[in-house]
């Protein structure tokens, strides 16, 4: 068993930032980390089973697989391939650590150290008088929570967490426990990531979804990346877009840094991309200011209405327009009292460069739009989606070959989680079936989000928390305040795989439920088990692990909540948790009979490539309060930012998957050896008085008048757009106000932080104290 | 480019002879050269074609569509191989319908150097009409139907609800 790292020193060193992503260093990074964490025969089997037919759906993002036939020999990315292997990890942690490690003295080491300690290997549980883990059976620790959820005043006292790792059939039987316990308290992942995407789409084109396929993506004549980095975040799309590169596609980028991955693409698979030059990505790249995104749109809008006047008939899709949508003549007239000298300062743009991109709309047929956090985690993330689907509607980009809306998603099973009804608002028509199939009341009254769910712990409303994967309080905003509210817990609960921050800040008593990875094989009572997941294009397939699981005691993710479920509920409701534990099928027959369009479920799934969830866009029809597509008149919002402060934007490394970095080095901006950098345009540095290198603290600005400060930053001056900053997510979480959401969505702004930087010496002289900090 | 037309009665009444066209997927069942179709949306559907050695891939997109009238296609990519149009017409003593084929054709590739070759891209196009043809005068039936309509690339569904979209509601976030 190879010896976990030890805890990293910050030694920053910075180098300039890539103006090209993957290549073969990509490869060479994800061998050495692969075969650090595990063994070469079993990273083989991982990766070389990865995104394929009958093989392990790679967690590490909901990116679409190539349909059957069309997949690469090694279909993963360097990412996703750290990911797979970091699961597979020979390291293990067993009670030993637990007598060996305090969760004091665990608190204290970085989140990086904690996910090196290795696998999870039995069930463990922190006494309210204990500063320990100590093992507990399964039994007791089913016993202990089914006790402490029997024993609340009201099943709102509970809350039940989904990551999007869960796979349909764990999330289907969450929820379905939620509900039968009496709740709808099911926040998600979702709630920080994407809620932006879902409110509007659902608005406006009547799906929560995006429209495209791959198919788009490779035959689009102009493909807009909007707030999201490929590079890091989804390395897979850049396959996908090298292919509408040579379909003649032109990509304009929209971003506040200029991104590796956004800039030029080396694919390893291809001998231009490893000896060559790879492929150009962005044709454009547009510098925007943080935030701008919105004011961008109404100017392109616009510059299409005006385009129209001058020659009529032959710019916007009337036929289009008139047939499929609703509300064009208002937004139209709203479209045209826009001022520019608003849309410049709020992008940072100029008007030519706007209106070059006017041309090359104009010159483009098929037109796909994708973006990701970069848009929907400001105020005005709804807003703004609203107004990219205005800009796709004017010219009939959706619903036709090559063109479509495309929110690009990161956990895996995100989207599927809620297509299974994780979603703390499902409509009386899922209640319903519920009702029908399972012959219990589910509970009406709308449930808690994750931000609702922090505010009702901080105000002790809810008292015992399940999360079923990931890492919420290093993924929640305000973190000192998410800290707290945990705290006041009776009881928290986490199934997971590895250790992380959310076992250390945890309630009165804690349970560490440890659980297979998807690596792993998932033998039941009637034999090895398969999940299902959908990935950010409505697919809907199979993933089966082939590692013997890290330790016979585990339990599946499905095992457990099916245990707790009948620990818990007894006889209350008529559900056969015994069976759904033994035969996944028989949860999907079930799925199958509740969820729409996921009928037959069983046998059409294992056909190769799953099922092709329909989109209703792209059958013509608009499942919106109107019937039609709608054009909605939209308000920029900016955040005001005083003198002498910035604009923040947190962001991965990319040697990170969500909260948990691999190593303090961030290749393609030229980060290595730490991560509580800001990155801060030379110009600004210049205008605050900053040199390069200088330490400083990021104090957030906020209405409520608290402190948010994270401390002891190095300066990197990088090329930002003028005004703006970035630092390490979920380091700078601690700035995030709990109550800065966007509107309508209540998704946590995390892209859009007022901070000033403050040198750390200059505190330190003038005898402020030590801030709490993240 | 290379434009190909080809005309054969069936007897079959049109709705008959046009539901069956709509079922791509069924085309490898009666066609030699068609040997496998994916329908990824109602308006694009993956093509491979060929014998032996020369096989072709193509997306093709339906920018056309009016059922028991026509459907009308081009291929996909940056430089489309070809574009064509099918019509149906009931024939003069109404019982039968006149299927009519316009390929325009720009050849490239192996696949396409032989498809630059007039008669032989006729002669195909006629022996898989007609085995077509013999498929559903066999049948007497269409395996399904697909009635919906597509004008310049969009799908106008007939009702509100059709059943394919009839899928999960609520917003996904």
């Amino acid at each position: 068993m190879k010896k976990p790292d030890d805890e990293p020193q910050d030694q920053l060193s910075v180098t300039p930032p890539r103006t090209w992503a993957v290549g073969v260093p990509a490869v060479v990074h994800a061998l050495e980390y692969s075969l650090r964490q595990t063994s070469p025969l079993k990273a083989g089997v991982d990766l070389l089973t990865m995104n394929q037919v009958d093989g392990i759906d790679c967690p590490g993002c909901a990116w679409a697989d190539p349909s059957p036939g069309h997949r690469h020999r090694n279909e993963y990315c360097e990412n996703g391939a750290k990911h797979i292997n970091d699961e597979a990890t020979t390291r293990r942690i067993t009670a030993d650590f637990f007598r060996e490690h305090s969760v004091s003295e665990l608190s204290r080491r970085s989140d990086m150290w904690l996910n090196q300690q290795g696998r999870l290997t039995r069930p463990m549980v922190k006494r309210p008088d204990s500063d320990h883990y100590e093992p507990i059976s399964w039994n007791d620790a089913f016993g202990l929570l089914a006790t402490e959820l029997n024993a609340l005043d009201s099943p709102d006292e509970a809350v039940f967490y989904t990551s999007g790792r869960a796979s349909n059939e764990a999330a289907f039987v969450l929820q379905l426990f939620a509900r039968a316990f009496g709740t709808n308290n099911l926040p998600d992942c979702s709630n920080m990531c994407h809620e932006s995407s879902g409110f509007a789409l659902h608005e406006t084109l009547g799906t929560g979804k995006g429209t495209v396929s791959l198919h788009d993506i490779h035959h689009a004549d102009l493909i807009f990346l909007v707030g999201q980095n490929p590079g890091t975040n989804h390395p897979r799309q850049l396959s996908a877009l090298e292919q509408a590169k040579r379909n003649g596609a032109r990509i304009i980028a929209v971003n506040p840094l200029p991104e590796a991955g956004l800039l030029r693409f080396k694919n390893p698979q291809k001998p231009r991309g490893v000896i060559g030059r790879g492929v150009q990505i962005a044709d454009r790249f547009l510098h925007i200011r943080v935030g701008g995104d919105l004011a961008l749109f109404q100017a392109l809008n616009l510059l299409l209405l005006q385009a129209e006047d001058a020659r009529p008939g032959q710019v916007l899709d009337h036929e289009f327009i008139r047939a499929n949508t609703s509300g064009f003549e208002e937004f139209a007239a709203h479209a045209r009292n826009l001022s520019w000298d608003d849309v410049l300062a709020a992008t940072g743009l100029t008007r030519t460069e706007i209106e070059q991109v006017r041309d090359d709309v104009l010159r483009s047929r098929r037109i796909v739009v994708c973006w990701a956090m970069g848009i929907t985690q400001h105020k005005n993330g709804v807003a703004t989606i609203r107004e990219i689907v205005n800009f796709l509607l004017l010219r009939g980009n959706v619903g036709r070959a090559g063109t479509g809306a495309c929110p690009v998603r990161g956990h895996s099973n995100v989207q599927g989680d809620r297509t299974m009804g994780i979603w703390e608002r499902m409509p009386d028509s899922f209640l319903d079936a519920l009702q029908r199939e399972f012959g219990f009341d589910p509970p009406r009254a709308h449930g808690l989000d994750s931000v609702n769910a922090i505010r009702a712990m901080r105000e002790g409303r809810v008292k015992v928390f399940l999360g079923l994967a990931g890492n919420f309080v290093r993924a929640a905003p305000d973190t000192s305040v998410t800290e707290a509210a945990v705290r006041t817990c009776r009881l928290t609960a986490h199934i997971s795989t590895k250790l992380n921050r959310s076992h250390l800040v945890c309630g009165q008593t804690a349970l560490i439920l440890p659980t297979l990875g998807r690596t792993e094989r998932d033998v039941q009572a009637c034999g090895e088990q398969f999940v299902t997941v959908e990935n950010s294009m409505s697919e809907v397939h199979t993933s089966r692990g082939r590692l013997k699981p890290a330790s016979p005691l585990l339990l599946s993710e499905v095992a457990i909540l099916c245990r707790l479920a009948r620990r818990t509920l007894g006889g209350k409701a008529d559900i056969p948790w015994e069976r759904f534990e033994a035969d996944y099928g028989t949860i999907r027959e079930r799925i199958g009979r509740i969820v729409p369009g996921l009928h037959d479920f069983n046998r059409r799934v294992v056909r190769p490539g799953g099922i092709q969830l329909p989109n209703p866009v792209n059958e013509g029809v608009f499942r919106t309060a109107v019937g039609k597509a709608l054009f909605t008149c939209n308000t920029p919002e900016a955040p005001h930012v005083p003198d002498g402060h910035l604009l923040l934007q947190t962001l991965r490394s990319h040697d990170q998957w969500n909260t948990i970095p691999y190593t303090p080095d961030d290749r393609y901006r030229g980060i290595h050896g730490s991560r509580r950098v800001v990155l801060v345009n030379p110009d600004d540095l210049k205008d605050l008085g900053l040199t390069e290198g200088q330490h400083v603290d990021l104090v957030g600005v906020w209405t409520d008048g608290t402190e948010r400060r994270a401390d002891d930053f190095t300066v990197v001056p990088y090329p930002t757009s003028r005004g703006c900053a970035a630092a390490y997510y979920p380091e700078t979480q601690v700035l995030v106000p709990l109550d800065s959401v966007a509107d309508i969505s209540n998704q946590p702004t995390s892209k859009a932080v007022v901070v000033r930087l403050e040198p750390t010496a200059a505190r330190a002289t003038a005898g402020q104290g030590v801030p709490a900090s993240a | 480019m290379i434009t190909i037309e080809e005309t054969i009665d069936i007897a079959v009444p049109v709705r008959t002879v046009y539901d069956q066209w709509t079922q791509f997927k069924s085309f490898p069942r009666f066609m030699t050269m068609v040997k496998r179709v994916d329908q990824v949306k109602p308006n694009i559907t993956t093509w491979v074609v060929g014998k032996g050695p020369v096989c072709r891939e193509f997306e093709a997109e339906i920018v056309e569509q009016q059922p028991d009238s026509h459907v009308s296609w081009r291929s996909l990519g940056c430089t489309p191989s070809h574009e064509g149009q099918v019509t149906f017409r009931p024939t003069a003593d109404g019982g039968g319908t006149t299927v009519e084929v316009r390929l325009d054709l720009r050849p490239r590739g192996a696949a396409g150097a032989l498809a630059a070759v007039p008669w032989l891209t006729r002669r195909v196009v006629r022996a898989e009409l007609k085995r077509f043809t013999e498929y559903i005068e066999g049948m007497g039936q269409a395996g399904g139907s697909w009635r919906e309509t597509i004008r310049g690339g969009h799908v106008h569904a007939r009702q509100a609800e059709p059943p394919r979209s009839r899928v999960a509601g609520w917003p996904v976030g």
